[in-house]
């Protein structure tokens, strides 16, 4: 069974069709990159999966449950995590309480007032562990505003695999990194994505046909075409569409 | 490894032992408090500062660490007092005995309780929504108080009287240093609860949702949810403020519910520094000794109060704690000496700028033909001493703008 399945999904803000009626499913374990030109939709698509935005129609199961109507807190606690094109972090708390938080609820403390953070062992162990895994151990104590930027992606990216969601959503997130630093981040989601199913939203073609098992073209909120790197390479719909021009911009 | 953690372990023990030595020494200052002063006066200032220091803490939870901006907080503290004075007169009557010291205990639940109602519809948005709808309840509560005469006494207020519950060992609570030591019980016990709720997830979460909300929902948290747990917290601190106010002073009117006495907590929250858990304890000790120290020699005690807080906006946005925590680098680092002969040469001018300011105020405002004022006799009539007064202010003030350059490479040096 797919882990997770949309049909027919649409969006629209007022009479503007952003995303117009998508079925794409995705099968457990898969690296999944969605591609297309600006203003396709991709953001549009990754909002809705996560309940920042409620479809207009159509369905969207997680693990067969369906998940169209749910906030994003409930989303998130049946196992979908994100990051976000635009860094998203908690500024003023450090970087370590920003992980510690975003552990929180997968390990179940929900909204105690009984428990005390610094006493409870097996939580402060494994954010040391994810603090390891994307190499901020040294950085725990620095208000999260303040590290570099890369540093807050990688840390956007603890934030994400935290809590050991199944499928995990990145929007964009070499954005903004220069070459080598995108290249480590590369490894660095690689390491830490493994075993899990991720989709990502990525314009470094590079960078997509690198990690990904699939990919889906999205233009103008539709699924133009969908399979393995090379099938998307050599499909001329998608060359014309999408990739030829952006091969040639870089 | 084993050193690093040996060392780690060392670390956060000796941590621990001076986090119990605050404490301790916390616990020490109130209770010894009473017995180097023991005038009338300030056993009565000890008792408001008291109350003030549970009542800006409980507002701190709100607008330091959950980013709530509240107009309204004197609600909590209002209601939870008004059913202590009526928990007062309810034993007055005899219809029920309890012991007086859990009297907080009665406008903590009030508190709490008007918190879940008013926070259940209040706490969906945070920032301009938020402050209004306190604003909104404020004001609707403050006019309740003077509609509902029954209950909230209208005008006059309701009036109790703490001697007749019980005594507690040996106390019967006709003197106000009775009413310290229960106070100082309260005051310790709440300030550890409050300190303790941002150590726990649900306190952590307020941070969080602070920050940013978007962010917490794709944690898993309903920021609602969250501004709701550290609201209905705040409510009932509030609430057990007012029962430590009622106690002291056994009357309640509809002044201690509505905006002014909300917009003075929030003053003592922001001066004393909304960023650090100490620093309402701060802001409330500061206000406190203002208020009384300054109240019995000058009018325009209000209008001091607004310049301080303007400055403090101005100049020290995290307040006077974060103005003392500004020091803890060059302190560890042992060159706070450094600092202090740039400190004397920006504050000495600064200290005389202020004192001219004051006699020009109060000059202006003094009715008769004389001003004493440290010592001195300035005649209100007099040009000279006005224009002395201005140009040695218009020195001072030169003086220490154009000392504060070498004040902050002094402090950047000990950085």
């Amino acid at each position: 069974m797919s882990i997770l399945s949309l049909r027919g999904l649409r969006k629209n803000f007022g009479a503007t069709e952003i995303i117009r009626g998508i079925d794409l499913d995705i099968e457990p374990g898969e690296k999944h990159a969605i591609i297309g030109p600006n203003g396709a939709g991709k953001s549009t698509l990754f909002h809705l999966i996560s309940g920042k935005y409620a479809p207009t129609s159509g369905s969207m199961a997680f693990k067969g449950r369906p998940i169209e109507n749910l906030p994003p807190h409930r989303i998130h606690r049946l196992g979908i995590a994100r990051s976000f094109q635009v860094t998203n972090i908690f500024p003023r708390l450090s970087v370590l309480e920003n992980i510690r938080c975003a552990l929180l609820r997968p390990s179940g403390y929900g909204y105690s007032f009984w428990h005390l953070l610094d006493r409870e062992r097996g939580l402060n162990e494994e954010t040391g562990r994810v603090l390891e895994r994307i190499g901020l151990a040294e950085r725990a104590k620095i208000p999260a505003g303040e590290i570099a930027y890369s540093e807050q992606r990688a840390l956007e990216l603890g934030m994400a695999i935290a809590g050991g969601a199944e499928l995990i959503l990145l929007d964009e997130p070499v954005a903004g990194m220069s070459h080598s630093e995108a290249g480590n981040a590369v490894d660095l989601i690689r390491k830490v994505t493994e075993g899990k199913t991720l989709i990502m939203v990525e314009h470094d073609m590079n960078i997509v046909f690198d990690l990904a098992d699939r990919i889906s073209v999205l233009v103008y909120g539709e699924l133009i075409a969908c399979g393995a790197p090379a099938e998307i390479r050599a499909n001329p719909q998608v060359q014309e569409a999408y990739l030829g021009e952006a091969q040639g911009n870089a | 490894m084993t050193a690093l953690s040996t060392k780690s372990a060392t670390t956060s023990a000796a941590k621990s032992a001076a986090k119990s030595g605050v404490w301790i020494g916390y616990l020490a200052v109130l209770f010894l408090l009473p017995q180097v002063f023991d005038s009338i006066l300030a056993i009565s200032i000890f008792n408001q500062m008291a109350i003030a220091i549970v009542f800006a803490l409980s507002y701190n939870m709100l607008l330091g660490q959950g980013g709530m901006l509240s107009f309204g907080h004197a609600v909590y503290f209002g209601l939870g007092g008004f059913l202590a004075v009526h928990a007062l007169l309810l034993m007055e009557s005899g219809s029920v005995y309890f012991p007086i010291a859990l009297i907080p205990l009665i406008g903590g639940l009030t508190g709490l309780l008007a918190g879940i109602f008013i926070g259940s519809f209040s706490t969906r948005k945070a920032g301009t929504v938020f402050a209004m709808i306190s604003l909104g309840i404020g004001e609707l509560v403050a006019a309740s108080s003077l509609i509902f005469t029954g209950f909230f006494g209208g005008e006059a207020g309701v009036s109790g009287d703490r001697t007749f519950g019980p005594p507690l060992f040996g106390m019967d609570f006709f003197s106000d240093t009775d009413v310290y030591y229960l106070a100082a019980f309260w005051v310790f016990i709440s300030t550890v609860f409050m300190y303790l709720f941002t150590k726990t997830p649900a306190g952590r979460m307020a941070n969080a949702v602070r920050d940013n909300p978007e962010r917490a929902e794709f944690i898993g948290y309903n920021p609602r949810w969250v501004r709701l747990i550290s609201f209905c917290a705040a409510g009932c601190f509030a609430g057990v403020a007012g029962g430590l106010f009622a106690l002291n002073y056994e009357f309640l009117t509809d002044e201690n519910l509505n905006l002014v006495t909300s917009g003075r907590v929030l003053l003592m929250a922001y001066i004393g520094g909304l960023g650090f858990f100490i620093g309402p304890i701060i802001g409330a000790v500061i206000l406190t000794l203002m208020n009384f120290l300054l109240s019995n020699y000058t009018e325009l005690y209000l209008l001091y109060l607004g310049i301080l807080f303007l400055l403090t906006v101005l100049f020290l946005p995290q307040g006077f704690a974060g103005f003392i925590m500004m020091h803890q680098a060059a302190w560890l680092r042992g060159k706070l000496h450094t600092l202090v002969l740039p400190y004397l040469a920006t504050g000495l001018p600064a200290l005389l700028f202020i004192l001219c300011a004051i006699g020009l105020l109060e000059l202006a405002h003094a009715s008769g033909a004389e001003l004493h004022y440290l010592g001195l006799r300035l005649a209100r009539d007099s040009l000279p001493t006005w224009a002395g007064l201005i140009v040695l202010a218009g020195l001072c003030c030169w003086l220490t703008v154009k000392s504060t350059p070498r004040l902050r490479r002094a402090w950047e040096a000990a950085q």
